[in-house]
């Protein structure tokens, strides 16, 4: 029988162990060993092309082993990453029937793996995605459109998605917010890792300055590397920066509320800590609660993705978002006996 | 972080043309070789030409500059790819200077281009 999560629930993406993973200093079968000696479950949420070679195609085999890793480590298979490749010939994108088949195929895997669920990525396209719903029914598998930043409720791309599902009306749609879409600062260490790269203090701080401004975020990037250009920096160092306006959005975390009917999984971004445990761009003591009051019942994978500009410990990493959510979680509890 | 990547540790190995070097996809995830690019072969400053080269993924060869129609072959994110060059001029036991550059563009990114350039210090063995 599939796990059914009584409110929010902590996991684990495989995706945070990018380094270690990618380093070959854990196979797969020790990652998510260690995912449960460590405690991090009991979710666990897989990349298909990042974890499973000859992805979409599952082997008997590695289902087999798969079932047994989830029986021997006592995770629940939470989510399964798909991607919405539709330029693997960069010349020429997929048709729509093409992308759709494409989609099937990654479905069909979950399905196998058991996993309840899949993250699905914008680019596939509501038109794709309302042809995909009879197949997510057969093998009862739901859809999860992950909405990371520069997306939020409120983006027309997402609009998009929001109106097909209102039309659809269909359990198998859901959402999947990501905590970077509604973060409150750019993390620490992205700057410090472009200052060893030798970016200096007032261009990070000119970024840092725009990124805090309102407004869309594609046009505050281009105010920032007009203004560095201006101001002289090299193009090189202007550009490193520009990713800020891409991966970390400043909306509000209640805007969340307005799709938590809809929501199915959660993606908890997440980078540094200060020194009470505190995550720093993500303020967890503001969105968790959104999501408690709004009575969701599902997982938050913890998302690390330091990993893009640093080499750091993704299980300590992890561990620590595990500690600070418990504690939120904990006290949001005792706010509700009260 | 993946700009140390591409290229291996320990990766300069003596084949019985040349050389070949451990180079690795760096990035999260599996990628169709249409998708990947290299752009710069290098060692001890001196750049190769690039259509002389050899690329092997899983025990099969292809020229370096052929991976743009290869929309069915897939680079899995664990697997070392092999650039081969012919040359007599390599010594066991000696230190190289060794740079790769390729670039990729993840298909459900539009428009983004990744390069990354990985330089290294090998000794050929």
């Amino acid at each position: 029988m599939t796990y059914q999560p009584k409110g929010l629930e902590l996991g684990t993406t495989l995706y945070s162990l990018t380094t270690q993973f990618h380093g070959r200093e854990y196979t797969f079968k020790e990652l998510v060993r260690k995912v449960a000696a460590e405690g991090i479950g009991p979710g666990l949420e897989v990349v298909g092309f990042q974890s499973i070679k000859g992805f979409p195609v599952v082997s008997d085999q590695f289902k087999d082993e798969f079932l047994q890793l989830m029986d021997e480590t006592n995770l629940v298979p939470s989510c399964l990453g798909i991607n919405a490749d539709i330029r693997i010939n960069p010349d020429k994108p997929m048709s729509e029937n093409e992308s759709v088949e494409y989609h099937i195929r990654q479905l069909e895997a979950a399905a196998k793996l058991k996993f309840p669920l899949v993250r699905y990525q914008y680019p596939a396209g509501p038109s794709v995605i309302e042809k995909l719903v009879p197949t997510a029914e057969r093998l009862n598998v739901k859809l999860g459109l992950e909405i990371h930043a520069p997306h939020h409720t409120q983006h027309p791309d997402v609009m998009a998605y929001r109106e097909m599902y209102d039309r659809v009306n269909s359990p198998m749609l859901g959402f999947i917010p990501d905590f970077g879409s509604t973060a409150r600062t750019v993390p620490p260490s992205f700057f410090e890792a472009q200052r060893i790269q030798g970016c200096p203090e007032d261009l990070i701080k000119l970024a840092q300055d725009i990124w805090h401004q309102d407004g869309d975020p594609y046009e505050r990037r281009n105010i920032y590397i007009e203004q560095a250009r201006k101001r002289g920096f090299e193009d090189r160092l202007i550009m490193s920066l520009v990713i800020i306006f891409g991966l970390f959005n400043r909306v509000a975390p209640e805007s969340w509320a307005e799709i938590m009917h809809q929501v199915i999984h959660i993606h908890g971004k997440f980078f540094d800590f200060d020194d009470d445990g505190n995550e720093i761009a993500v303020d967890y003591e503001r969105v968790l609660p959104v999501f408690v009051d709004g009575g969701f019942n599902g997982f938050m994978s913890s998302e690390y993705e330091g990993h893009m500009w640093n080499d750091a410990d993704g299980f300590d990493k992890i561990k620590r978002h595990h500690t600070l959510a418990r504690r939120i979680l904990t006290s949001l509890k005792g706010e509700g006996n009260e | 972080m993946m700009d140390h990547r591409a290229v291996s540790d320990n990766g300069l190995i003596l084949t019985t043309s040349g050389v070949k070097i451990d180079v690795r996809l760096p990035w999260y995830r599996t990628l169709p070789l249409s998708v990947v690019e290299f752009l710069g072969v290098e060692i001890d400053g001196k750049a190769f030409d690039l259509e002389k080269l050899d690329f092997e993924l899983e025990g099969k060869f292809m020229p370096l500059t052929s991976l743009r129609p290869k929309t069915n072959v897939w680079w899995y994110v664990l697997d070392s790819g092999f650039i081969h060059i012919d040359s007599p001029d390599f010594e066991k036991g000696k230190s190289y200077s060794v740079s790769v550059t390729v670039s990729f563009k993840p298909p459900y990114i539009q428009g983004l281009n990744r390069i990354i350039k990985t330089t290294k210090s090998l000794v050929a063995h």
